[in-house]
């Protein structure tokens, strides 16, 4: 799935400079120096390259490097492939459980979850679950979380 | 114990109101009118012989001492302090003291103006006299209800289990009147929303309001034993005399009351059967003179100084329109010329310099001025189970922080407060912003004796710091030193001296600011609590309750790895929201998480290598599906 949304992403941005410099061709304003109109064409190609190679290889790294877990007390999450993060959310400090999906999620049938807790610094995002098992989770999580009688702060 | 003191304390207070003249004739119409909607109300909340008390406020004490329920019920109707009709003119008015001195030397050129202003005071008046023939207020068993409005009535119910917290203020104007206005939080909205504001009752009413719902509150949720506890302790301080020998010798609650609800405002004793309050600090005059240490009051005068120029050019301005005026001020300038041109211009440039100098040697004595108006007579107390802190000079301001939802504390410094090693406390809070004025405990004051304090309320914290690996230093160095350095070599090497030698200098600075960031690091724990400290310069020590913790976060970037560094963040829900190790040891501070809340890390603690890692073989385990 994020392959796709990487070659959708890189298709846009791949047209939007082809357009532009399409553009700045056929206007031909003086102003623009005539090596930058003929050679016009490098930046989008380069950037087509560049989208292809990244849209290869970062959805790998990604779904590599992406791991979660959910034991009886503990919602883990592992994000990052140069800055990474490790994360630790208590179940019973949840306070709102939230299940989303965009439409490329809906396509592939997967979704994302959102787990948060009190504190803005301790909110945890699940991406790219498969859409059965993330609402089958949440509804899971939510029941754990509304046992606890306590505040949760 | 409660229960007697529910039944007991709330009467007695309404007889030691109603020695206040104006207060006897008020509650009385205003029950009779309030009576039919009252009594629905009250039949309503409380379902039928609980109203009774309602109808007569006097009404037998003793009878009610059995059950805390029935005599809780407080059910009569409260208006606001008819003072108030003369504050709120008084306090709009006073937004227009200067248009109104201007006018009265601009001789009324604008006679509109005038009397737009009266027009408006009038209009004020009138809606003041609505507002406070409509509004009235309610103390019941379970909620505090206000209601007011004359053609569009809203009528506003507060459960006493949410209030989050009842603070008092009362400016100058309210104390000349003997006010105070009751701000009442609950726990529902947006941040900072008020739930209830009552604008403005008696300073008595509003003191027995604030140990009411604090009391009951307290008695609704259970921690009963907690308020008797507090009932039982012996109060130091002021409340010492009247109310213990009084709650000792079983003199009935009643008396006690009226002997303790002496006029007097802000500091009038607890009434027996209500709890008793703890003091645990007042400030000693010594302490005024850490104002000159803050540097937000350092730079008061200059404030000041800018108000002043400020207003003088406006009234210059409007000088200047009157006739003569241009002419006068003509002369002034040639005068001026005349003085620079000649021999004047070291008297003036002498004079400037006068001024300034006059200005920075002030600068400590406003300081110490506007702190001790700020910081008058600080005193923290505690009561059933809330800390209550009281302040200011002119506008005395009364904070009840529950204790239930403080998490810890923090300890913070500025370097020039270090020298002379002074710190300040503030409450981690639930509830409250991490920049609220509302949750500092203690004003700045000596180490030793602001923990000694902390550790009485809240408890202390007794595990040392663990100081973060030499690789931190590194670090911070080079997070402070390259910013400057890197422009100063490049600006070098392009021959631009004139760039290169500033940005050089504020390199070399950056070398002890980084060393100063990384002695500030550190974390460590005790048995309850843990501790995180970091800053650059200004330090701040945070102290936190173990069960505080909501949730852990490392994070690590590509430089951190190699020296196997990284960011802990402690998630609280309060305060900030989250507290950072800064630059900890990555395996050092997986084996401190542990210690921490053990139940939340040990099922990832299979693999030792890669510490925060899972080992893979739990069952739940999942792929995230491509």
């Amino acid at each position: 799935m994020w392959t796709v949304e990487s070659v959708i992403a890189h298709a846009v941005v791949t047209a939007l400079l082809a357009g532009l410099a399409w553009g700045a061709a056929a206007a031909g304003w003086s102003w623009i120096p005539d090596g930058a109109v003929s050679y016009g064409w490098v930046v989008p190609v380069g950037y087509a390259l560049f989208g292809a190679v990244e849209t290869a290889a970062v959805p790998r790294v990604r779904y590599r490097v992406h791991r979660w877990e959910v034991t009886a007390d503990v919602i883990y999450t592992r994000t990052g492939w140069i800055g990474r993060e490790w994360q630790l959310v208590p179940v019973s400090r949840i306070q709102t459980v939230d299940h989303t999906q965009g439409w490329v999620e809906r396509m592939f049938k997967v979704a994302t979850l959102e787990v948060q807790t009190a504190s803005h610094a301790g909110s945890s995002t699940i991406e790219g679950l498969d859409a059965e098992q993330a609402r089958a989770i949440s509804e899971e999580l939510a029941m754990r979380a509304g046992e606890l009688r306590d505040d949760a702060t | 114990m409660t229960g007697r003191g529910d039944g007991g304390g709330a009467p007695g207070e309404d007889r030691g109101a109603g020695a206040r003249p104006e207060e006897a004739p008020v509650s009385g119409p205003a029950a009779e009118a309030a009576g039919p909607v009252g009594r629905g109300e009250g039949a309503e909340a409380s379902g039928g012989p609980a109203a009774a008390p309602g109808g007569g406020p006097t009404g037998a004490a003793a009878p009610e001492d059995g059950g805390a329920e029935q005599g809780a019920e407080d059910g009569e109707w409260r208006k606001l302090s008819p003072m108030m009709l003369v504050v709120a003119p008084v306090t709009y008015l006073k937004n227009f003291i200067i248009p109104l001195i201007l006018m009265a030397f601009g001789a009324t050129q604008n006679p509109w103006a005038l009397v737009s202003l009266f027009a408006a005071l009038a209009g004020l008046a009138v809606t003041g006299v609505f507002t406070w023939a409509t509004f009235r207020y309610q103390v019941g068993a379970r909620r505090l209800e206000i209601r007011k409005g004359l053609i569009s009535r809203s009528r506003r119910t507060i459960p006493l289990e949410r209030i989050r917290g009842v603070h008092v203020t009362s400016n100058l104007v309210h104390r000349l009147f003997g006010l105070a206005v009751v701000h009442i939080e609950a726990a529902a909205g947006g941040e900072g929303s008020e739930e209830g504001k009552l604008d403005a009752v008696g300073a008595e009413e509003a003191e027995r309001l604030r140990r009411l719902l604090l009391h009951r509150r307290a008695v609704l949720r259970g921690d009963a034993s907690s308020a008797g506890a507090a009932a039982d302790t012996p109060p130091s301080g002021e409340a010492a005399g009247t109310a213990s020998a009084g709650a000792a010798s079983g003199t009935p609650a009643a008396e006690v009351g009226r002997t303790a609800a002496e006029p007097g405002g802000g500091g009038a004793p607890a009434p027996a059967g209500e709890p008793e309050e703890t003091e645990y600090f007042r400030m000693p005059a010594r302490w005024y003179g850490f104002g000159a240490l803050s540097v937000g009051y350092l730079l008061t005068p200059f404030v000041a100084l800018a108000a002043v120029i400020g207003l003088a050019s406006q009234v210059a301005g409007d000088l200047m329109e009157r006739p003569g005026a241009v002419a006068a001020g003509e002369r002034a300038f040639l005068y001026y010329r005349s003085l620079a041109e000649g021999s004047g211009a070291p008297a003036l440039a002498a004079v400037a310099a006068g001024v300034l100098l006059l200005v920075l040697a002030l600068m400590p004595v406003f300081a110490v001025a506007a702190y001790a108006v700020n910081h008058w007579d600080f005193r923290l107390t505690g009561q059933d189970d809330s800390l209550v802190t009281r302040r200011g000079l002119f506008t005395r301001q009364s904070v009840a922080l529950e204790r239930r939802r403080i998490r810890g504390y923090e300890l913070g410094d500025s370097p020039l407060e270090r020298v002379r090693s002074a710190v300040r406390l503030r409450a981690i809070m639930t509830g409250l912003g991490g920049d609220s004025t509302r949750a500092v405990l203690l004003p700045t004051g000596p180490r030793a004796r602001v923990e000694e304090i902390a550790d009485e309320t809240l408890g202390g914290y007794t595990g040392g710091l663990v100081r973060h690996p030499r690789a931190a230093l590194r670090r911070r160095l080079v997070r402070s030193v390259l910013p400057f350095a890197l422009p100063a070599a490049a600006a070098a090497a392009a021959g631009l001296y004139w760039a290169a030698v500033p940005a050089a200098l504020l390199a070399l600075v950056g070398i002890p600011l980084g060393a100063d960031r990384y002695r500030a690091l550190g974390h460590g724990r005790d048995a309850e609590r843990i501790s995180v400290r970091w800053g650059a310069l200004r330090r701040t020590q945070a102290v936190l309750r173990r069960e505080a913790v909501i949730g852990w976060t490392w994070r690590q970037t590509l430089f951190q790895r190699p020296s196997g560094l990284a960011h802990l963040t402690a998630t609280v829900g309060a305060g900030s929201g989250g507290y950072t190790a800064v630059d900890a040891d990555l395996a050092e501070s997986v084996g401190f998480a542990a210690g921490v809340t053990p139940e939340m890390i040990r099922p990832f603690l299979a693999a030792p290598a890669e510490p925060a890692e899972p080992a893979g073989t739990s069952p739940e385990k999942q792929e995230p599906p491509e």
